[in-house]
């Protein structure tokens, strides 16, 4: 006999985890798409924005969340600046771009995740913020935590900003533009690395702010970053290679699947159900759930 | 000047009787023939990938040791000459078969013995290696019952079984008042973690207390389902098994969802930094299972006039309070001091003097500020230390530890039932 309060919370849980998916498969999505860089260092962005969280916490009276905007702007220059070099190993002749773009930001990643072990330690830390603890309770229904709720709004808010910036903007226009044929695009004068610096500098900038949220939810570790990088690609796979909209999809198939195998099946199998759905997604559908990614082309 | 050109038979000379030579000088080192003049122990921790934070523990604990002796007394007398010690670290990378490998060099390069990993994965794996080679070795960190049952001749360890921390630790916690009915037990699966999952749920059984559910789930697992289905259960308390990451995680999903049992005991490393640190404003009446804290009411012995001087020399040396890890791999380096010192053999140890070293861990009684230190040669637990008592810690506001429990060793009173969530 399912116990229907039991159910309706793992679907809030599943709901809510699908929505920190997202907070990363969003910018993940788009750096594929439009720069056609796989990122390896997806993971090591979400850890280094926790780690700014924890750090900057303190400077706003223990708030975490207030130190969004500096992650923001921090991340968005940090991408702009790091663009034209990936730009650069995985273009001119070079051979196998992408691979030269997965080898570069893997060594990206480790660089990133050794410099904070070597400045914080391996200690965890706290991202504080006394303004997101707790949950709301809805009788009949559940306990929506504070902290995952904001998290995933804040990642399908992430999400309508690209779209709306992407289909209703010239400089979205001149970024489809660069991913649907990059020579054509750069006859037609559109000026391609300053908007691939300013696409992988809005990835940047909201993977990292997604690490603010999940040190928020979690923790500050230095050995965070793998997990999110893994499920970065099980988002994109789900959702279609470089399709935005089917990263809300992807996030809610992840999380409730999680959510339902652990507590109904058993904790033990997660990731064999999750591996087993990735491999049936390629096997069947290799442009994603929706058919609408990359490969449908 | 010109090159003689070599034909490919001279050339092979040349590197066959350079191969022999280094072959030679290889074997020479192996077998321990060369002179030294210092103590060589190799230390195989973990000090990279997830288990780092353990590994630093344990270097810290073993560093505490060697620096200590060297500095206060020279190094280590025996036969009325001094010997230096110099330890050598191997990184096992968090990883099983690094470990084994790193133990496996650490042997090849002629260390005199060997200074166990952090965490019982990466020892469960190593013990093999000492066993093919009959390298005396000590670990300070590692709890898993299955290490001792295994009855290996040549592994020790200072710290008792989890199966008997964790069991102790659960069965104060239980008898507490208002004394609780239920219990919910989860634990991380991996060896350590469930072996502490098992020695929990081995209390609740003998004190007769409603066992809700006993959950295992992967390290990366989101909390949200695992508390969610705990707080469908109610239980009293909460019983966990797991490293201080999976703490973290519970207790935080346990705030967001409004999760309240009447008190969490989780073990391994609720009174460490890190776990002060990350779980921040939810570390604070946490109960944990301990040896050892700097409070503790012991005497001193060799090396350390008492555990408060311990803790001081500790901060002094790495700013860090010591928790019951590197008090228990300081005392692993005290236990081999002393028995060096009781072998009487000059570095490089023969064969036969490891050996008989063997001999000298099993009788040796050494006592410690981490506690008194003897090995079991009988019984489930083949060479473990379980003479020291298990302890019952909560943590305060300021996440500083106090002893609780056993009645007879507590020096403070529980707060149980914890304060809910919203209360705090």
């Amino acid at each position: 006999m399912v116990d229907i309060g039991l159910f309706t919370q793992i679907v809030i849980n599943g709901l809510l985890l699908g929505g920190i998916y997202v907070t990363i498969g969003v910018g993940f999505s788009l750096a594929f798409g439009v720069l056609e860089v796989v990122d390896f260092a997806v993971g090591e962005y979400v850890m280094v924005g926790a780690f700014m969280g924890a750090v900057l916490a303190p400077v706003f009276g223990s708030e975490g969340i207030f130190a969004i905007p500096i992650v923001l702007v921090v991340f968005f220059a940090l991408g702009a600046l790091i663009q034209p070099l990936i730009h650069h190993v995985t273009t001119g002749d070079r051979p196998h771009p992408l691979l030269m773009g997965l080898v570069f930001t893997f060594g990206l990643a480790t660089f990133l995740r050794g410099s904070v072990l070597t400045i914080f330690g391996p200690n965890n830390r706290d991202v504080p913020s006394s303004l997101l603890t707790g949950g709301v309770t809805i009788p009949g229904l559940g306990t929506f935590p504070v902290v995952r709720t904001v998290t995933a709004v804040f990642g399908v808010s992430g999400l309508i900003v690209f779209m709306y910036y992407l289909y209703r903007t010239r400089g979205g226009m001149a970024i489809r533009a660069i991913a649907e044929d990059r020579t054509n695009a750069r006859l037609m004068g559109i000026n391609i690395n300053r908007y691939q610096s300013i696409a992988y500098g809005a990835y940047a900038a909201l993977t990292g702010s997604a690490g603010v949220f999940i040190g928020m939810t979690f923790t500050a570790n230095p050995g965070m970053g793998l997990q999110y990088t893994a499920f970065a690609f099980f988002m994109v796979v789900l959702a279609g290679m470089g399709y935005l909209p089917g990263v809300i999809i992807a996030g809610i198939v992840l999380g409730l699947t999680q959510s339902f195998t652990a507590v109904y099946i058993s904790g033990n199998v997660v990731l064999l159900v999750l591996f087993a759905i990735i491999y049936g997604v390629l096997l069947v559908s290799p442009a994603g759930i929706l058919g609408k990614g990359e490969w449908a082309t | 000047m010109t090159r003689k050109p070599k034909d490919r038979r001279t050339f092979l000379k040349s590197v066959g009787g350079a191969a022999t030579a280094v072959g030679v000088a290889g074997c020479a080192g192996l077998g321990g023939g060369s002179e030294r003049d210092y103590f060589k122990l190799g230390a195989v921790t973990s000090l990279s990938g997830d288990l780092r934070f353990g590994g630093e523990v344990t270097q810290r604990g073993y560093d505490l040791w060697a620096d200590t002796i060297n500095e206060e007394q020279g190094g280590i007398e025996v036969g009325g000459e001094t010997y230096e010690v110099q330890i050598e670290y191997a990184d096992a990378q968090s990883n099983p078969s690094t470990g084994a490998d790193a133990a496996s060099e650490m042997i090849n390069d002629g260390a005199d013995a060997i200074l166990g990993p952090y965490s019982s994965n990466v020892t469960l794996a190593v013990c093999p290696i000492m066993e093919q080679n009959s390298m005396p070795h000590i670990t300070g960190s590692a709890e898993s019952p299955q290490i001792w049952q295994e009855g290996y001749e040549y592994s020790f360890g200072t710290i008792p079984t989890v199966s008997i921390i964790g069991n102790e630790a659960a069965a104060a916690l239980t008898n507490l008042e208002p004394q609780p009915e239920s219990v919910y037990i989860t634990a991380v699966n991996e060896p350590f973690s469930v072996a502490t999952g098992d020695s929990m749920r081995a209390a609740a059984e003998e004190a007769g207390i409603t066992i809700e559910n006993y959950e295992k789930f992967p390290r990366n697992t989101d909390y949200t389902n695992v508390v969610s289905a705990a707080q469908n259960a109610d239980p009293d308390l909460h019983l966990h098994g797991g490293h201080i990451g999976s703490h973290v995680n519970l207790v935080n999903a346990a705030e967001q969802l409004g999760y309240n049992p009447d008190g969490f005991l989780m073990h391994y490393g609720v009174n460490t930094g890190s776990y002060k640190d990350g779980a921040g404003a939810q570390a604070p009446h946490t109960f944990g299972a301990t040896v050892w804290i700097p409070s503790v009411d012991r005497e001193g012995g060799v090396l350390f006039d008492s555990p408060q001087a311990y803790a001081d020399a500790s901060q002094s040396a790495y700013e860090t309070a010591p928790d019951y890890t590197q008090a228990g791999s300081t005392a692993a380096g005290i236990v081999f001091q002393e028995a060096f010192k009781e072998l009487g053999a000059a570095p490089p140890l023969s064969q036969e003097d490891k050996d008989e070293l063997i001999g000298i861990l099993e009788e040796i009684e050494v006592s410690t500020f981490y506690g008194d230190v003897a090995f079991e040669t009988e019984g489930e637990y083949h060479h473990n230390n379980i003479n020291t008592q298990p302890l019952l810690i909560q943590l305060g506001e300021d996440g500083s530890p106090t002893i609780v429990g056993p009645e007879d060793s507590a020096t403070d009173e529980a707060n149980y039932p914890v304060p809910a969530w919203d209360e705090r």
